[in-house]
């Protein structure tokens, strides 16, 4: 099938509702030390863009935004969720994973494949997080002191930090995945091999 | 991974199918409605303006026979941040903050100011829960894809992609039931052969390496769906000719007078802080 309107249009809706499904159960959160967790959600916005281009991604990116502040609205379950019921915060920022994913694997897609989905993965994964973090440092600074327990001045410092750790550490995670799908989906062995189940061992051929 | 839920039946809001006059409503006004209360409580500065949204919010769901209940329920969980915002908004005070000081109790003073902010961070979030979750309430699955194309028609003769734009939320909303089940299936049939996802490991690349064989299959095959789904619409010559549809929704005198009341409300509230000058 050749890049056509009707292919974007059902890569789009069906990698969007991945990404919906990842917002709302609890399959979008890896658990990680320390209770706190780390999001795959903006995969499948990655994956549409490299697949059909930074419209698709932008889409993709959309209905991550609005399901998310849907969720945050209807059912919030932590401390942040309050503050991604505003769409500068939860929507606005998405809408560039795509383009950005896009770019990256534009500038490296003649090298190996996996390569570039990763490097792709991953900078979607940073635009994820730097977006985010800014849009509610900029709109909700009140209340994220108070949660955070520190004044005004300082939360730069604060979001910056997370930024480094959790956010370095998605954008790992997010290379891995991306590399893997797109290496899969265009049967290409991925950089390490056929994926395996955790427990299985390596067999000597 | 935790406990194997079911997740077949997951659903974005929930829909109340009862009679009312917002119900009945073209979905164009309702999104416009929507619009119009969400933008203001997300980018107005203005106390006053959020406390008029909410209670706009508010008037709604009581015309559409929701339970207010209904809708807030998950605030509840959510409250312990606000007291805790709200002791640092009193601990910490605001430089040049001459308003009127309302309690104070040794070095900790709360002043109207500090009052207002917390109350308005609070509203703001009511009034978000409200206006999405009464709109996921007044709105079938359905009619929110054609609202969307109905709500962008008017770009459409610009150019702008309306058809195809609905078309990829309307596939995205049956998809999602399907998707949520492939996980399931794909969860269980891992763990059968003896998947852990990673629990045990250490390091984040390792864990997320563990979630390789979850996340590949699935987003394999929901790419796989995709294509049958677009030689389907190319073989029923989905592009060629002008796009038609089967249900349209047409509103009368009531659904032109609410759409013209959103868009009166929309300018007026980001507008009125600065011409009046409310704070």
């Amino acid at each position: 099938m050749e890049r056509t309107n009707i292919r974007r249009i059902v890569v789009s809706g069906a990698l969007g509702a991945v990404s919906a499904v990842m917002a709302v159960t609890p399959l979008g959160y890896l658990p990680w030390f320390g209770g706190a967790s780390l999001t795959i959600m903006h995969i499948p916005v990655i994956i549409a863009a490299i697949l059909e281009g930074p419209v698709a991604g932008a889409i993709v990116g959309l209905v991550f935004g609005v399901t998310s502040m849907v969720k945050a609205a209807t059912a919030p379950i932590g401390p942040l969720d309050p503050l991604f019921a505003n769409p500068l915060v939860s929507v606005l920022p998405r809408l560039f994973i795509g383009v950005v994913a896009w770019g990256v694997y534009r500038l490296f897609r003649g090298k190996l494949t996996p390569l570039a989905a990763g490097l792709a993965g991953a900078a979607g994964g940073i635009t994820n997080t730097v977006l985010v973090l800014g849009a509610l440092g900029l709109t909700a600074a009140a209340q994220l002191s108070g949660t955070f327990g520190v004044s005004t001045s300082a939360l730069p410092a604060v979001l910056a930090t997370i930024a480094l750790t959790n956010g370095l550490v998605e954008a790992g995670a997010a290379a891995v995945f991306t590399s893997a799908i797109i290496a899969a989906w265009k049967g290409v062995e991925g950089a390490r091999g056929a994926s395996r189940l955790s427990d299985e061992e390596r067999r000597q051929p | 991974m935790k406990g194997i839920e079911f997740f077949r039946n997951v659903s974005i809001g929930r829909y109340v199918d009862v009679d009312s006059p917002v119900h009945r409503l073209t979905p164009v006004a309702k999104y416009l409605w929507l619009l119009a209360i969400i933008i203001p409580v997300s980018i107005s500065g203005s106390t006053t303006v959020v406390l008029a949204s909410s209670i706009v919010a508010l008037a709604c769901t009581m015309l559409a026979r929701v339970r207010v209940g209904f809708l807030l329920r998950g605030f509840v969980p959510v409250l312990p941040l606000f007291g805790i915002a709200a002791v640092f908004q009193a601990i910490f005070s605001w430089p040049g903050d001459t308003s009127a000081v309302l309690v104070a109790i040794g070095p900790v003073s709360l002043s109207l100011r500090e009052l207002l902010a917390i109350a308005s961070m609070g509203l703001r979030f009511v009034a978000m829960m409200l206006a999405i979750g009464l709109f996921t309430s007044v709105t079938t699955e359905g009619d929110t894809a054609r609202g969307v194309e109905d709500l962008f028609a008017p770009l459409a003769r610009l150019g702008f992609p309306a058809r195809g734009f609905a078309l990829t939320i309307a596939v995205a909303f049956r998809f999602i039931p399907i998707v949520a089940g492939e996980f399931e299936s794909v969860v269980k049939a891992q763990a059968a052969r003896g998947a852990d996802f990673g629990a045990g490991a250490r390091g984040p690349i390792r864990k997320a390496r563990a979630y390789v064989p979850l996340l590949v299959p699935v987003t394999i095959r929901a790419l796989e769906r995709a294509e049958a789904l677009g030689e389907a619409m190319e073989a029923r010559c989905y592009g060629v000719g002008p796009a038609t549809r089967f249900v349209r929704s047409v509103g009368g005198y009531v659904d032109t007078m609410a759409r013209i009341g959103a868009v009166t409300y929309l300018v007026m509230a980001l507008a009125s802080p600065s011409l009046l000058g409310w704070r």
